[in-house]
């Protein structure tokens, strides 16, 4: 099968070398000295669209960020704007940083502020409009590089929570816990949250007092092994949450719900904790 | 991994130039030493603020505690900061509804419920603006402000306590004021 994958695509390229050149458009010698850069123009018929998009750059610590604006033809672009960050990347400007694996939001890790509104790269389409593209890192957090956030803090609240199971007492059969197929639906809508940290991000009071309260996301979580049929530390988990920061910063803002890529409510699980603890 | 290596580049050579110019200028060692010193501080201080400190209250420079692998610290656990006094606002909120309506839906001017309105409404916004200092000066990063805030919004409730006291008892009271108010 490989080796039928790889004839085929030899054929492709050969057919395609016969009509035009290859362009080889990706070299080191365009980086970093202009500020708008544009692949070479094609046929007529091609889509144009701008993309502004946030870079700071480490090396250079006392230069201000930036917005760097680069021109794509969509025609040649896949649909959703990682694609169009991987085509700036590879064929524009090797310099520009973001992260990304999984391509089909499961992964979380492009996570970014697109036209104003935190979501995964991969999961955003391209508007087909003629408008400036904006595309920042996520908000109101430190930047590491270009789109790439520190989410070190964010990953630490989501230690400090004890994300898994705590039990003393072994399973009847030995076997494994069981669970009800009602306990089992009470996760559903809560295990999905991939840490993007979106809805963290977008929570106003996560922006005022990031240190201390936990934010949308790692509350999601908490709520995920609170309602754990399987749990044991339901007390030491309310404890946890029983003070005036971590959980009780919580404005009912409902930013997290909005923006969440994934569809999840981060904004009802905390109302549900809340719920929880008060009487 | 140029990237990690190119700052400390960076820092070097502007260093050297630094202690270079230094070298011209002064003759004695020790002025050297200094300059050179506050050439060094003004260029690690240049570094971090990259952007413009007019904003207000500018976030500072980013602090994890502890190691990258540990938690992050578990407040400790004081219900009445946390479930109690939310629970307690809730209350409070929702009780004032009734107080509202219930004089004029009565038809009626009984003192007790007017002072009963009043304390509920001196707690309610005692414990809304006390949410709005928890929520903008965190102890923190400003413990001072936070404290003075605090004691500032006491001296306010007990001010407006007093003034409701003496509103109630020398004057027409809250809900016959409402009325008038409401007519004219």
């Amino acid at each position: 099968m490989a080796a039928l994958r790889s004839s085929s695509r030899l054929l492709a390229t050969a057919s395609r070398s016969a009509f035009k050149p290859a362009i080889f458009t990706r070299s080191m010698a365009t980086v970093g000295d202009a500020t708008n850069q544009a692949e070479p123009k094609g046929a007529s018929d091609s889509k144009m669209k701008k993309f502004q998009i946030y870079r700071w750059n480490p090396d250079q610590p006392t230069e201000k960020p930036k917005m760097q604006t680069y021109e794509l033809d969509l025609n040649k672009t896949g649909p959703m704007v990682l694609d169009a960050l991987v085509r700036i990347k590879n064929e524009i400007d090797p310099t520009l940083t973001f992260r990304r694996s999984c391509r089909e939001g499961i992964c979380g890790s492009c996570a970014m502020n697109i036209n104003g509104t935190n979501t995964l790269a991969c999961l955003c389409r391209i508007p087909t409009d003629t408008k400036d593209m904006k595309v920042y890192p996520l908000p109101h957090t430190y930047v590491v590089k270009d789109l790439v956030p520190d989410l070190t803090h964010f990953y630490k609240q989501y230690k400090s929570i004890k994300p898994y199971l705590q039990r003393d007492t072994p399973s009847p059969d030995g076997k494994e816990y069981r669970q009800s197929k009602a306990d089992r639906r009470k996760l559903d809508g809560l295990y999905e949250c991939i840490l993007c940290a979106c809805c963290s991000t977008s929570c106003p009071s996560y922006w005022w007092n990031q240190e201390e309260y936990l934010g949308p996301a790692i509350l999601l979580q908490s709520y995920r092994w609170i309602i754990d049929s399987r749990d044991e530390r339901l007390s030491e988990r309310k404890a946890a949450l029983d003070n005036s920061m971590s959980l009780y910063r919580c404005h009912t803002i409902l930013n997290c719900t909005r923006t969440c890529p994934k569809g999840l409510n981060p904004g009802l699980a905390i109302a549900e904790i809340k719920k929880e603890m008060s009487f | 991994m140029a990237s990690i290596i190119r700052p400390a580049l960076l820092r070097q050579t502007a260093l050297a130039a630094s202690t270079r110019s230094a070298a011209r200028v002064s003759t004695s060692f020790a002025q050297q030493s200094v300059r050179s010193a506050i050439l060094k501080d003004s260029a690690r201080c240049a570094a971090f603020h990259t952007s413009s400190r007019r904003s207000l209250l500018p976030p500072g420079p980013q602090v994890i505690k502890g190691g990258v692998n540990d938690p992050a610290p578990v407040p400790e656990t004081s219900p009445s900061h946390g479930s109690y006094h939310w629970v307690f606002d809730r209350v409070i909120a929702a009780g004032l509804v009734p107080l509202t309506v219930a004089p004029f839906a009565a038809g009626s001017l009984n003192p007790g419920m007017d002072a009963l309105l009043c304390s509920f409404l001196l707690i309610h916004s005692h414990t809304g603006f006390q949410n709005i200092i928890v929520d903008y000066v965190p102890t923190t990063r400003y413990p001072k402000s936070r404290k003075a805030a605090m004691w500032l919004l006491n001296l306010a409730t007990v001010t407006v306590g007093i003034g409701l006291y003496e509103f109630e008892t020398n004057d027409v009271g809250l809900t016959e004021t409402i009325k008038r108010v409401w007519k004219a």
